[in-house]
């Protein structure tokens, strides 16, 4: 079976019949056998082998689509999750387009010192841009899930913003201690005009912790690993955690 | 013994005899090209390997990443399975491969004994690289380059030596004719499972390489 297929053809085989000039018959010959090795060319072997290759080929590509599609699926599912409906927001943008979040920890000195910078931005875009703030206390840091619980219980008497600044304009009292700072954080809430008694049941309320546990796994999934963490509009901010940095990214975000 | 190593005519006639079947007549080109990269695979793979040996620090060549590194893959026990680094082995087999392909091409015309006797070798190499696929694998978890070279033209040279022994020699001659006649779809089909096995293990770097 094979050696009839593989076998050319033969030159010399219809000479006779087909006649005419010796040159003109051997070109004829040589036309007809060069035909025949193309033929022999596309054999079933071949056409099998080129298909086998060819299904694996689109395979492979609908794999990568695929991958990729689902990769920027969990990726969107990641950056919706940076920012959700209860998250506290200290800034309001009008028009609701540009909207930075910050995960935090208020006794991380880095993030004390991206506060002034974050202030003035704040003024700055008021009503231009959304800003977030979100915990992410490290454990490094002794008193930085006391000082999220105390801007937590605060929030719930509506004194999230002002707790906020509070424990940063004050970080240098109470940050980097190995003591318990509650009672420095409850003579803020006083400040801040508080119902105490109130402030120390949220402060100890298991709701609390939830709620900044929820807020660390959001930040994990979404790649954070240090504070602070910023995202504008969903992605990453890789710059400096500086005025001008966030500014630029910022301005670059609205244009865009 | 019957079988004398005599030189025909020219080597025309022993590669392009029309009533042998393609996949019988390329066995010279398939050994002496399949032989003389296994010779560079495996002669790069020694020579890496005294590198290592003399500068433990030393980064071979075929070191690229976590998964394709042959410097993880060398310095297992895997990698010396007789006692000896496994390169030597493919050194002198591969030469012999190529020398004997040569010798086809030049139209030497071989005794029954001698192509049994390079079927015997090269199933030997086809069992021996298929452990080593599996160990590379499942065991080490790592790909060495220069070593799938080595499995690639292994499996090429293994099974266009048995094609041409089912022909000349009528080994397994029942079924044959139907692997001559596929001989490309069968080696594709060999190399498309090792290929989706290796993508299958490794699927979770070759992911991080497209995100």
């Amino acid at each position: 079976m094979s050696k009839k297929r593989n076998r050319p053809a033969r030159p010399t085989a219809d000479g006779g019949r087909t006649g005419g000039s010796g040159a003109e018959r051997i070109r004829k010959a040589s036309d007809k056998a060069a035909k025949a090795m193309r033929a022999r060319r596309v054999s079933t072997n071949t056409r099998i082998t080129f298909g086998l290759l060819a299904i694996v080929l689109a395979g492979l590509a609908g794999l990568f689509v695929f991958v990729q599609n689902s990769s920027d699926k969990a990726r969107q599912a990641a950056g919706d999750r940076v920012v959700r409906a209860d998250s506290h927001r200290l800034t309001a943008a009008e028009d609701g387009k540009v909207t930075i979040v910050e995960f935090l920890d208020f006794e991380c000195p880095s993030c004390g010192q991206a506060f002034p910078g974050v202030e003035r931005l704040r003024q700055e875009y008021a009503g231009k841009i959304t800003y977030v703030v979100r915990n992410f206390p490290l454990t490094q840091h002794a008193n930085a899930q006391n000082a999220a619980r105390a801007a937590e219980a605060a929030a719930r008497q509506d004194k999230f913003e002002q707790m906020y600044v509070k424990l940063f304009e004050n970080q240098s009292t109470w940050g980097g201690q190995q003591q318990d700072q509650s009672a420095v954080f409850e003579g803020y809430a006083q400040q801040l005009g508080l119902d105490l008694a109130k402030f120390r049941a949220d402060r100890d309320d298991p709701g609390t912790a939830a709620r900044i546990r929820d807020d660390q796994s959001d930040g994990t999934a979404a790649g954070v690993q240090s504070t602070p963490s910023f995202f504008i509009n969903g992605q990453r901010f890789d710059g400096q955690a500086t005025y001008a940095g966030l500014k630029a990214a910022v301005d670059a975000a609205l244009a865009g | 013994m019957s079988g004398q190593v005599t030189a025909a005519p020219g080597p025309a006639a022993a590669t392009a005899d029309p009533t042998v079947p393609f996949a019988a007549r390329i066995i010279g080109w398939v050994l002496a090209v399949c032989g003389a990269i296994g010779t560079a695979a495996a002669l790069t793979l020694t020579i890496e390997k005294i590198n290592l040996l003399t500068d433990p620090s030393y980064r071979p060549s075929c070191s690229i990443n976590p998964i394709l590194s042959c410097g993880s893959v060398m310095t297992t026990p895997q990698a010396a399975a007789f006692g000896f680094p496994n390169p030597l082995i493919g050194i002198v087999g591969f030469g012999v491969v190529t020398t004997i392909g040569v010798a086809v091409l030049a139209g030497a015309r071989l005794p029954r004994w001698f192509w049994l006797g390079l079927q015997l070798g090269a199933t030997f190499g086809i069992g021996f690289v298929h452990w080593l696929i599996f160990q590379s694998l499942y065991r080490i978890g790592a790909l060495c380059p220069y070593c799938m070279v080595v499995w690639v033209v292994t499996i090429a040279i293994f099974w266009y030596v048995t094609l041409r022994n089912v022909h000349h020699e009528q080994l397994f001659t029942s079924r044959g004719a139907v692997l001559l006649r596929y001989h490309t779809v069968v080696l594709t089909v060999w190399y498309v499972i090792i290929v989706v096995l290796i993508g299958e293990q490794f699927w979770f770097y070759w992911r991080t390489l497209l995100t």
